[in-house]
């Protein structure tokens, strides 16, 4: 399946081009966050700031969640980037899949606090239509008169890279020609972020704060809470040759799998997520050797890195060159697989590999080739984006140029 | 109820006048229940939820509100 339009959001930049550059340049983005002063982490990687009202229009942008105009940025950019008119094609065709781990939590916690404190009439009638998980793809339907399949996925932090293999999964069955597949989460709130850190999943690092997402470090110490958008234009081949559409990259293969082993924990001989890598090859019809780049989910947990890491491998060999974006990004939740798989199309298209953001010492325990320091030429035809949730969900995702 | 539109709900001031409907701005449903909340908050005006409908002109939600304030003094 082809890729023919890209569209980010993330805290390196609102747009492709600037988060391209920023994820380049390996500088951490999370700074202190006034809005988390009351949790118990206080840093957090943000969407730089943007004009919703000349975005949306002011009747319309108080009436979507930040989790949707997040979504709505980066696909308007997808959609354009792609050469697709939607004014002219046939929406029937078009599918929308768009993964999120939380929908609208701020909008909950916002609509909670009003009504313990007001009762029903603090309560809006729009927290539905704001807070729902689905309205996301349901608001894309709209925005670009797409009434194929419509859905959203949910596997945590593996949501958008589900969504991209579900997009997958209907171009090949024929129900659509063209999917806007991605992700986008926008859950940066007190509450969400303090059930992350009881749980001893972020990092306490927030005296540094730009250097506390550190993937692969042997200092690392949990993730940076991030947010953003990312969204893929999927397309028939055909389809895509027909139009003369310029092909970013081939979507060749698609890896899933499920650890059946413990709720937010990994598999301890990543058993999971080695399955997903290997399924996601031999569905490209790939040799491990074949593969010249993988994008980790590497969070900067202790846990997920080092089993990520030993899976990789165990599977492709330790000079596999490895990046993990979120050491400038922090950890996007939903969003990171499908902003990841736009980055690792860049990746192979521009032939260069981001560098792992504030890796100073490699983990001792990890023999990988990691690429730090700055950006690294490469020659390769096939790369690897990895995504792992809570709940045990794993995604590997193929791409070929 | 002017200023609460266009403020508010984000509708064009130019569209104003007291024969348009709610619906012809582009107000639904769900945005009603938000303005009336907004007056009850800003105006102390207790309106019943589904008083002002959509199909209604801003002349006619504007004499209901002068009945509910003349009420309330």
């Amino acid at each position: 399946m082809a890729v023919t339009g890209l569209g980010l959001v993330s805290p390196a930049g609102v747009g492709t081009e600037l988060t391209w550059r920023g994820v380049c340049a390996g500088v951490g983005t999370a700074t202190e966050d006034p809005a988390l002063a009351s949790a118990p982490v206080g840093i957090s990687c943000r969407v730089p700031s943007y004009d919703a009202d000349a975005q949306f229009g002011a009747a319309e942008a108080w009436r979507l969640d930040r989790f949707v105009q997040l979504s709505l940025l980066a696909a308007r950019e997808a959609v354009s980037d792609s050469g697709l008119e939607p004014a002219h094609w046939d929406g029937t065709r078009v599918g929308v899949v768009i993964g999120s781990a939380a929908g609208g939590v701020a909008t909950f916690e916002s609509q909670h606090a009003g009504f313990l404190e007001r009762g029903p009439k603090g309560v809006s009638a729009l927290f539905h239509p704001m807070a729902l998980v689905n309205m996301v793809s349901g608001r894309l339907a709209i925005e670009f008169d797409a009434t194929g399949p419509n859905l959203v996925t949910a596997t945590a932090c593996a949501s958008g890279a589900t969504a991209i293999g579900v997009a997958r999964d209907l171009l090949v069955s024929g129900a659509c020609d063209v999917v806007i597949a991605g992700g986008t989460e926008a859950a940066i709130s007190p509450t969400f972020v303090t059930g992350f850190a009881r749980m001893g999943a972020l990092s306490r690092q927030s005296a540094r704060p730009s250097s506390a997402s550190r993937p692969f470090d042997a200092n690392r110490d949990g993730f940076v809470i991030g947010e953003g958008a990312g969204v893929l234009i999927l397309e028939r081949l055909d389809h895509a040759r027909r139009r003369g559409a310029d092909v970013r990259a081939k979507l060749v293969g698609y890896g899933a799998s499920a650890d059946a082993s413990h709720v937010t924990a990994p598999h301890p001989q990543g058993r999971g997520i080695e399955q997903a890598m290997r399924r996601a090859c031999t569905d490209a019809g790939l040799q491990p050797e074949q593969v010249g780049h993988i994008n980790a989910h590497g969070t900067s947990t202790q846990l997920n890195d080092a089993v990520e890491a030993e899976a990789i491998r165990r599977l492709f060999g330790a000079e596999v060159p490895v990046t993990s974006t979120k050491g400038v990004t922090g950890h996007t939740l939903g969003a990171a697989g499908a902003i990841e798989a736009a980055l690792t199309v860049l990746s192979l298209s521009r032939q260069t590999l981001p560098p792992t953001a504030n890796l100073e010492r490699l983990d001792p325990a990890i023999t990988l080739d990691v690429v730090t320091g700055r950006p690294r030429p490469v020659a390769t035809s096939y790369a690897l984006t990895n995504s792992a949730g809570f709940g045990g969900h794993n995604v590997s995702l193929a791409f070929a140029v | 109820m002017a200023e609460l539109l266009t403020n508010k709900l984000g509708v064009d001031a130019a569209e104003l006048h007291p024969a348009a409907t709610f619906e012809e701005l582009d107000v639904d449903s769900l945005a009603l229940v938000e303005l009336t909340d907004i007056i009850e908050g800003q105006l102390g005006i207790v309106m019943a939820e589904g008083e002002i409908r959509k199909g209604a002109t801003l002349a006619e939600a504007a004499q209901a509100l002068d009945i509910h304030a003349a009420a309330d003094r």
